[in-house]
């Protein structure tokens, strides 16, 4: 072995080797500290854009855990007098934070149910044999279920669906083929464009409505997001599946032995058990909840009494939420959404804002299109490369300083966050398709940059035709 | 004695759990079998956990499992793992979890103390390094990357002697060249040699490399110290003094059919992370399996 100061010297070139990111952001942080405050810009919004930039490096590079990534803000946010130490913690915690909170909650809850057998048996009642209606009913079944229960979920308890059939289709699951790529892609997109329907979809909608709210914009109820958003959700399932099919034409088209064998293995677990049956009551409570009660107390608070109810009813036991919970994500939320009200309160928000449009002002006449596809394409961008959520939550404050209508511009800028296509980072969903070992990296891009334009050109044309009409 | 064996998949590993395995048994070793599968973004870590539970109620194995199993039935092929446990086929469900990207299953040996199996996911250098931290392992044994930079940050900073099987052809009537100097990781690279020999019944070559025509005391002791201890080991062993640089006689005398067994470099790490070293050197140039000794 080594010598005892060898060692110790060759650990430490390890962590620097590792954490190369980590001592550039440290460097990166400081220089922009000592540069002088542009014009317009207060010192406060200078330190917390010191802060933004730190964030997105070290959420991007992964070079320490997420969590610490989100300790680190409220550190600075305090450490760097962006606000008080009680300012910071009453906008970590807010109804937005409770509804993540809540809705992974309740996602680990309904999981635990063990409900995927008789989603499977659903499907291929609805689907049939054709490979074609079994890829277009996932994409379908992923994405009308993922706008309610949040993409992961649904991801999860359709991951297993797919892999039977495909195991049984004859192809097997040892290898990558066309067959599983469709498939299981079929879920990733699907989960993936069904989150923007509805605000229990994805955690980003209700920071959104938070935002629009908390920033004196607009009230928008579950059934508002709905009306905007859910035709979106379903011109896209046609279109998502149409650009897959074409894209990872399958070995197979007939599928019918893998569909017999799969009902066999299905039929086993026999019919939905009492738990089973109270678990899906307990959620159509907490659906009416969000309908009906979340303008008045809150999508949190809704999302919290179905995990209560779960809870009481011992459908889940703690122990299993609070080991299955990804609670590193809920702290990172909390802090994104505490520095987007700094980023707004400190003047940094509207800075970035008009620092932009100021810049095509003096090119373009009419705006609108331009703030638009501003706000679009770098969420759109943004969402690939970092958490969905966090790019809302950092995102949302400056976007909504650039005028025009707030609506339009915060329910985009939402929307387009699900346009995680391109990459395996870009979204849970997209990474536990990645974690079976039979999609390739590259797929991500074959597929997902057709999906992409075509999300955004079908977005364009919902916010500057449909929506108007709603208004 | 603790041994790590790295593999990655059937194609590639086989060679690496054939050698990792016969060296395990030489060193009646505690011997740990790890898969790396990948990283997993911390984003969706527990979302791909929750899947993959769901993958297993209906009985679809998560990736890595199919590598293990493949493992399970290489050790109970060779009799590595005792009967019962040969006939109880591989233990899936006993396949624990620890802290979130470890999971392993413990088999008894036979020829060598406990097997383990163990699934980590995430990137391959950082797993390995906290693998050998964390349990303390003697020796790491993994496949040549086609990374080279792989094979060096692994070589350089991992906290066991590291062996990296390169091109391994059973059928190959392989020998040990053993390069002995005044470094003081050479004692403990002679003992290994010895281990290895007997793993492979093969002989060993010990070379004493000087760059000046004038070999110093110390080399010449070195030599003297390292044949002895072959003597007495019963080792079939040549001996030679060669004048040259001595990676570059090293690699070249090793070619295809040896196994080069040296000391690590005791520079500095500091001058090794920046200039190199002459293990990491013959890594680069040589063709055969090398054990660097830490």
């Amino acid at each position: 072995m080594f010598g005892a100061s060898n060692q110790l010297l060759n650990n430490l070139l390890f962590w620097i080797s590792r954490k190369k990111w980590l001592i550039a952001t440290f460097f990166i942080s400081i220089t922009i500290f000592y540069l002088p405050t542009p014009d317009g810009l207060s010192a406060e919004g200078h330190r917390t854009l010191i802060i933004v930039v730190t964030a997105l490096i070290l959420i991007i590079s992964e070079s320490i855990p997420i969590p610490a990534v989100a300790i680190l803000i409220l550190i600075m946010e305090v450490v760097l007098g962006v606000d008080t130490p009680d300012g910071v913690a009453s906008s970590f915690m807010s109804d937005a934070v409770f509804f993540i909170m809540g809705s992974l909650m309740l996602a680990v809850a309904i999981v635990h149910q063990g409900l995927d057998k008789h989603l499977a048996l659903v499907i291929i009642a609805l689907t049939g044999n054709k490979t074609w209606r079994i890829s277009f009913g996932f994409v379908a079944v992923s994405a009308i279920m993922a706008s309610f229960i949040g993409e992961h979920t649904v991801a999860a308890m359709m991951l297993p669906v797919a892999l039977s059939l495909i195991k049984n289709s004859g192809i097997g699951i040892e290898k990558s083929s066309r067959l599983s790529t469709l498939l299981l892609f079929s879920i990733a997109y699907g989960c993936a464009l069904g989150s923007i329907g509805t605000p229990s979809g994805g955690g980003r909608n209700a920071i959104m409505i938070g935002y629009l709210a908390e920033f004196g914009l607009a009230n928008i109820s579950y059934l508002d997001w709905m009306k905007y958003a859910y035709p979106m959700l379903l011109l896209e399932i046609p279109l998502a599946s149409v650009i897959l099919w074409y894209t990872f034409p399958p070995e197979k088209r007939i599928m019918d032995s893998a569909i017999r064998k799969l009902k066999v293995n299905v039929m086993k677990s026999g019919p939905l058990n009492n738990n089973q049956k109270l678990s899906i009551i307990v959620f159509v409570f907490v659906f009416i909840g969000w309908i009906f009660l979340s303008p008045k107390i809150g999508l949190g608070i809704v999302a919290l009494s179905g995990v209560f109810l779960y809870l009481s009813f011992r459908l889940i036991e703690w122990n299993d939420i609070a080991t299955r919970m990804n609670w590193g994500i809920v702290i990172l939320f909390g802090s994104a959404i505490s520095l987007g009200i700094q980023m707004k309160e400190t003047g940094a928000a509207l800075w970035l804002a008009e620092s932009f449009l100021e810049y095509f002002q003096a090119h373009v006449n009419d705006m609108t299109v331009v703030r638009w596809s501003f706000s679009v394409i770098l969420c759109s961008i943004l969402t690939n490369l970092l958490s969905n959520a966090a790019t809302v939550a950092v995102l949302g404050p400056i976007v909504l300083d650039m005028g025009g209508d707030p609506v339009v511009m915060g329910m985009a800028t939402s929307i387009a966050s699900a346009f995680a296509y391109l990459t395996i980072v870009a979204s849970p969903t997209c990474m536990i398709i990645h974690s079976t070992g039979l999609v390739k990296s590259s797929d991500y891009f074959k597929a997902g940059w057709k999906l992409f334009f075509a999300s955004i050109v079908l977005l364009f044309l919902i916010s500057f035709i449909y929506w108007p009409v709603l208004r | 004695m603790k041994i790590l064996i790295a593999i990655s998949s059937k194609e590639f590993s086989s060679p690496t759990l054939n050698v990792g395995m016969r060296v395990a048994k030489a060193f009646s070793a505690k011997t740990t079998i790890v898969d790396v599968g990948g990283k997993i973004n911390q984003f969706g870590l527990k979302e791909v956990g929750i899947a993959q539970e769901r993958m297993e109620s209906w009985d679809i194995d998560r990736p890595g499992v199919d590598v293990l199993e493949w493992a399970f039935d290489f050790l109970a092929e060779n009799n590595f793992i005792e009967k019962n446990e040969i006939e109880a086929g591989f233990p899936k469900n006993t396949l624990i979890e620890r802290g979130g990207r470890r999971s392993e299953v413990f088999l008894k040996g036979t020829v060598c103390d406990d097997v383990n199996l163990i699934l980590r996911n995430g990137e391959i250098i950082e797993e390995l390094i906290n693998e050998v931290q964390s349990e303390g392992y003697d020796v790491t044994i993994i496949g040549k990357s086609k990374k080279s930079k792989k094979d060096y940050e692994l070589t350089q900073y991992i906290d066991s002697s590291i062996f990296i099987v390169n091109n391994y052809d059973p059928n190959q009537n392989y020998k040990v060249l053993l390069a002995v100097d005044d470094s003081p990781g050479t004692k403990k690279a002679v003992k290994y040699s010895v281990r290895i020999a007997q793993a492979f019944n093969i002989g060993i070559e010990v070379v004493t490399v000087s760059k000046t025509d004038e070999f110093r005391e110390d080399y010449k002791n070195a030599s003297h110290w390292a044949t002895k201890f072959l003597r007495r080991n019963k080792i079939d062993y040549h001996k030679s003094f060669e004048v040259g640089d001595p990676v570059e006689i090293i690699s070249n005398k090793a070619g295809k059919n040896h196994i080069v067994v040296m000391g690590s470099s005791s520079s500095n790490p500091l001058k090794t992370f920046f200039a190199g070293s002459k293990p990491l050197t013959v890594l680069k140039n040589s063709q055969c399996p090398i054990l660097i000794v830490k």
